[in-house]
């Protein structure tokens, strides 16, 4: 080509492209479902979003079957689509939230949680006909088993496999599931207690008097223990099929469905299980025949399938696929999928720990508390719809009794209250304090760094940013000895209450371990020992609640960090998909395909 | 027997009209009349100079349009910026106050970005060229010039130089430099990641030139002019400087004008993969990042870094062209 012609072509390429440039619309406001305060509330999502209520259930709610959501049509085939493949089948080696909402389909535990309606969850029994007995002040736990419950072969489930499902979690091939009921049973190093069943030895402090009945002997009161057995990883395993570390790849099926087939990331196929018997279950609704499931999809595609709802797409929904933020004004701000959307801000604690042994003045911890520019995160990270801003350090969605407290100021000033926390650092051991900031590197991560470097800077702190590789961010920020101030860290709970929080997040300063802001404070220990220990659940929620503020105003260890809100879409003939606000999956037990 | 009559007054013409000017010009007049005559080549040198001016006078261009690069105008203010972190006003939120629109979720103004993201990208591919050049030219002439066992292993390396995966050498070396030499209570300073990136880019784009170099070394070696230097007692020195230097300017001069462009979109493709610089420092690369995630509610964000990449490194390309075609009017594309 003559370079004359090249050249004009170029122009004319440029020129076009400049032309797709004028035409572009202007994004004026959000849509209209925004509510008028955007960032003012805890949890700005689109009308007015409401944690969940979770209760304890009787013997009467943990009869079968499921109450089933409105609509409801029993039969044909749905499709599941995700990024990644689920890691484990053996319940024992279940911690993450997809294997646990997968497990519901083919595994059942003593406990589980029954929706009752929309954001009303009861704890109820799931193989137990209730939610358990306690008695001797909370150390002993008595379960009794339903009849007609049965192994996928036809074999009745009993309380011995219940005893041998506990046991097997001390074997050292089992490394990632829970470990609160091993620990409550024996000690802190529980795996050095007891070896695990296979060598033919058992624990004496679980009792199975009669087939049907389990009794487990805790060494100290635990009145939330039934709600530790509704953790996935305590689903049980049957003793006579137990085939150790292989039982993870053919895990046998207690729940209504039976793996037929698995392409290891690509593909999972389940057909149901005859000797699941809906009456026995108060869970799992189990309506759709087939389950088909996807994996390798990547969230913008699954977002982008789902929008389109084309062909077999209309009868998919999604476990995990969150909306990515990029693509979020555009499912938000479309009302023909008003319907097919679901919103819930996450149930995990995200926070940015002050390294206590290095800011040790309060004032100065306070002010940047103060200064901490939370609008402008949210904003960095796509607005009220895709972040929440909460003040407390327990999260709304898995904790009872949840109260909210402000304490700096984050509902009147989200943006940040530059002018108390100069008042606050003038009164400091140090009013132009150096703050070392380490962050993740990740490309979400930069930005919110700058502002994070901008707001405080303003207040006169100086912010020296520093990057983490990825791989090793957590290595890194869980030395006790870290050369950093201020670092991010998210925390889970088990079950909806402080116990699974406060005493991890402030629990033993070790190297890895999850106190990162290494907060030692004796008051702190006991009230933790104390509350931990007490026989009435709900007094003891309260505590929690109260502990939360007494730690972020004697001590302020922590600036309580924004929490994302999960926008998931699903296609149009998928009916009763709905959130588990717990564990901020889309939960499989009231999924039906219409007709 | 009519066409030679008619023909050949013309011929006379234009014989004696060219006579007298034709005399005394050295090639390097030759060039550039040659060059100004090429008009694509004289409107890319004016574009790339203009880019080189606003990337000079960044500072004075900035306190001109009242803004700078740094500030994020859509946080500090309300109304600019939508709930998703948008631009309210249409076309990325294009005013006569942001010529350009502002950046979506963070608020900078775009076009102080794309001024100050030049400095960041010509200042480092200009250093990484001259090095670049520099580096091959030494090279290149060594080789070619010394020949037999030094000829081999430059060979060598030049061979293991250009078959060297560099992009994912450069994602996977540049944490390790911050790694090293970066206190673990310290931010990585901007210059540090710009020497590294320079650096790097060097440190693979010499052996392109160095191979090409001692091609033409080799092809000269023999020939007459050189033999006459040696035998007249001329030190090495004298004949790779004197002799053989003077006719590599040709090559070289091309070589560089090409290889400028292409570090300028190196070192954006490196921001794009997220190894370029930080976030508080102005950069294409990044601009584009961003601007792929953003697209489909904010075109125009995309529209900018993107035209004026293209526009840059297409002027860049057609002038090392014009380059060429004005030292070297026999090569005919």
């Amino acid at each position: 080509m003559n370079h004359r012609k090249r050249s004009a072509l170029a122009v004319a390429a440029a020129a076009s492209l400049a032309l797709v440039g004028a035409c572009a619309p202007g994004n004026a406001g959000a849509p209209s479902s925004a509510p008028a305060s955007a960032g003012a509330s805890s949890a700005p999502a689109a009308e007015a979003y409401k944690p969940p209520t979770i209760t304890l259930g009787t013997a009467e709610d943990s009869k079968g079957p499921a109450i089933p959501p409105e609509g409801v049509v029993k039969g044909g085939t749905v499709t599941m689509i995700d990024r990644d493949d689920f890691a484990h089948f053996d319940p024992a080696q279940i911690y993450v939230n997809t294997d646990a909402n997968f497990g519901l389909l083919i595994s059942r535990g003593l406990t589980g949680y029954k929706r009752i309606a929309k954001g009303d969850y009861k704890l109820v029994g799931d193989l137990a006909t209730d939610a358990g007995t306690p008695s001797d002040g909370g150390k002993t736990w008595t379960f009794t088993l339903k009849d007609g419950v049965k192994w996928q072969d036809g074999s009745p489930i009993t309380s011995a496999d219940v005893k041998w499902s506990v046991e097997r979690m001390f074997a050292p091939f089992v490394t990632f599931g829970p470990n609160y009921i091993q620990t409550w049973l024996t000690s802190e190093d529980y795996k050095k207690a007891y070896p695990g069943p296979y060598g033919g030895k058992e624990l004496d402090n679980i009792e199975t008097p009669d087939d049907k009945t389990v009794v487990f002997k805790f060494n100290s009161p635990h009145a939330d223990a039934n709600y530790a057995f509704a953790m996935a990883g305590y689903n049980i395993v049957p003793k006579a099929k137990d085939t150790k570390e292989k039982y993870d790849k053919e895990p046998v099926s207690s729940g209504p469905y039976i793996i037929k087939s698995h392409v290891v990331d690509k593909s999972l196929e389940l057909a149901r299980n005859p000797n699941w018997d809906a009456a026995t279950d108060p869970i799992r609704g189990a309506y759709p025949d087939v389950w088909k499931m996807e994996f390798g999809q990547e969230a913008t595609q699954v977002t982008d399938r789902f929008v389109a709802d084309s062909g077999p797409d209309q009868t998919a929904f999604t476990f995990y696929s969150n909306t990515p933020a990029e693509r979020l004004q555009q499912v938000l701000g479309d009302a023909s999928l008003a319907d097919r959307r679901m919103i819930s801000p996450s149930p995990y604690g995200n926070y940015y720990y002050f390294n206590l042994d290095r800011v040790k003045d309060q004032k100065i911890r306070q002010a940047i508390n103060y200064a901490w520019p939370a609008k402008q995160i949210q904003q960095a990270l796509g607005g009220p719809q895709a972040v929440a801003l909460p003040t407390t350090i327990l999260n709304e969605n898995t904790t009872v009794g949840y109260k909210p407290y402000d304490l700096f100021g984050k509902t009147a000033k989200p943006e940040g209250d530059i002018e108390k926390a100069k008042q606050l650092l003038a009164e400091s051991s140090n009013p132009h304090p150096t703050i070392v900031y380490a962050y993740n590197n990740l490309p979400t991560q930069e930005p919110v760094t700058l502002v994070i470097k901008n707001a405080l800077e303003k207040a006169g702190i100086k912010v020296v940013a520093k990057s983490l590789d990825r791989k090793t961010y957590y290595d890194s920020i869980s030395q006790t000895k870290n050369e950093f101030d201020l670092y991010w860290g998210g925390w889970g709970a088990d079950w909806p209450s402080g116990s699974t929080v406060m005493p991890i997040i402030f629990g033993p300063v070790s190297d890895g371990g999850q106190n990162m802001s290494h907060l030692n404070d004796p008051t702190v220990k006991a009230e933790m020992k104390k509350i931990s220990e007490n026989p009435d659940i709900n007094a003891a929620n309260e505590a929690w609640m109260n502990l939360d503020k007494q730690i972020q105003e004697t001590i302020t260890p922590l600036v309580v960090a924004e929490n994302r809100i999960g926008t998931f879409l699903h296609g149009s003939k998928v009916g009763g998909a709905e959130i588990d606000p717990q564990q901020w999956i889309v939960s499989p037990n009231t999924i039906f395909v219409k007709q | 027997m009519t066409t030679p009559t008619s023909t050949a007054p013309e011929i006379d013409a234009t014989s004696v009209t060219e006579a007298p000017e034709a005399v005394g010009r050295s090639p390097g007049q030759l060039m550039w009349l040659r060059f100004r005559r090429d008009r694509t080549g004289v409107i890319s040198a004016a574009i790339v100079i203009l880019f080189f001016l606003v990337a000079i006078l960044a500072p004075v261009i900035s306190l001109v349009y009242g803004k700078d690069p740094y500030t994020l105008y859509g946080q500090d203010r309300p109304g600019l910026l939508n709930d998703f972190g948008y631009a309210m006003a249409p076309n990325g939120g294009i005013s006569s106050e942001f010529w350009f629109g502002i950046e979506p979720n963070l608020g900078r103004d775009v076009f102080m970005q794309l001024v100050y993201g030049i400095r960041t990208s010509l200042l480092i591919a200009v250093v990484a060229t001259i090095l670049t050049t520099l580096i091959g030219i030494v090279v290149g002439i060594i080789a070619g010039y010394a020949g037999g066992k030094t000829d081999f292993f430059i060979g060598r390396i030049i061979d293991l130089m250009l078959s060297f995966p560099q992009v994912l050498f450069i994602i996977a070396f540049t944490p390790v430099v911050d790694q090293l030499l970066v206190p673990s209570n310290e931010e990585t300073p901007v210059w540090l990641r710009a020497v590294t990136l320079t650096i790097l880019l060097t440190v693979f784009g010499w052996a392109g030139l160095a191979r090409l170099l001692r091609g033409q070394v080799l092809s000269m070696r023999e020939r007459e002019f050189v033999e006459a230097a040696k035998v007249t007692g001329a030190s090495p020195a004298r004949i790779v400087f004197k002799e053989l230097l003077p006719n590599l300017w040709t090559p070289i001069l091309i070589q560089s004008t090409l290889l400028l462009p292409a570090l300028v979109t190196a070192e954006a493709a490196l921001s794009f993969l997220g190894v370029g610089m930080g976030e508080q420092v102005p950069d294409w690369g990044r601009m584009f990042l961003r601007a792929t995630q953003v697209y489909q509610n904010d075109i125009t964000y995309l529209i900018f870094p993107g035209v004026a990449l293209l526009i840059f490194v297409i002027a860049f390309n057609l002038l090392g062209d014009s380059v060429r075609d004005a030292f070297d009017p026999k090569i005919k594309r």
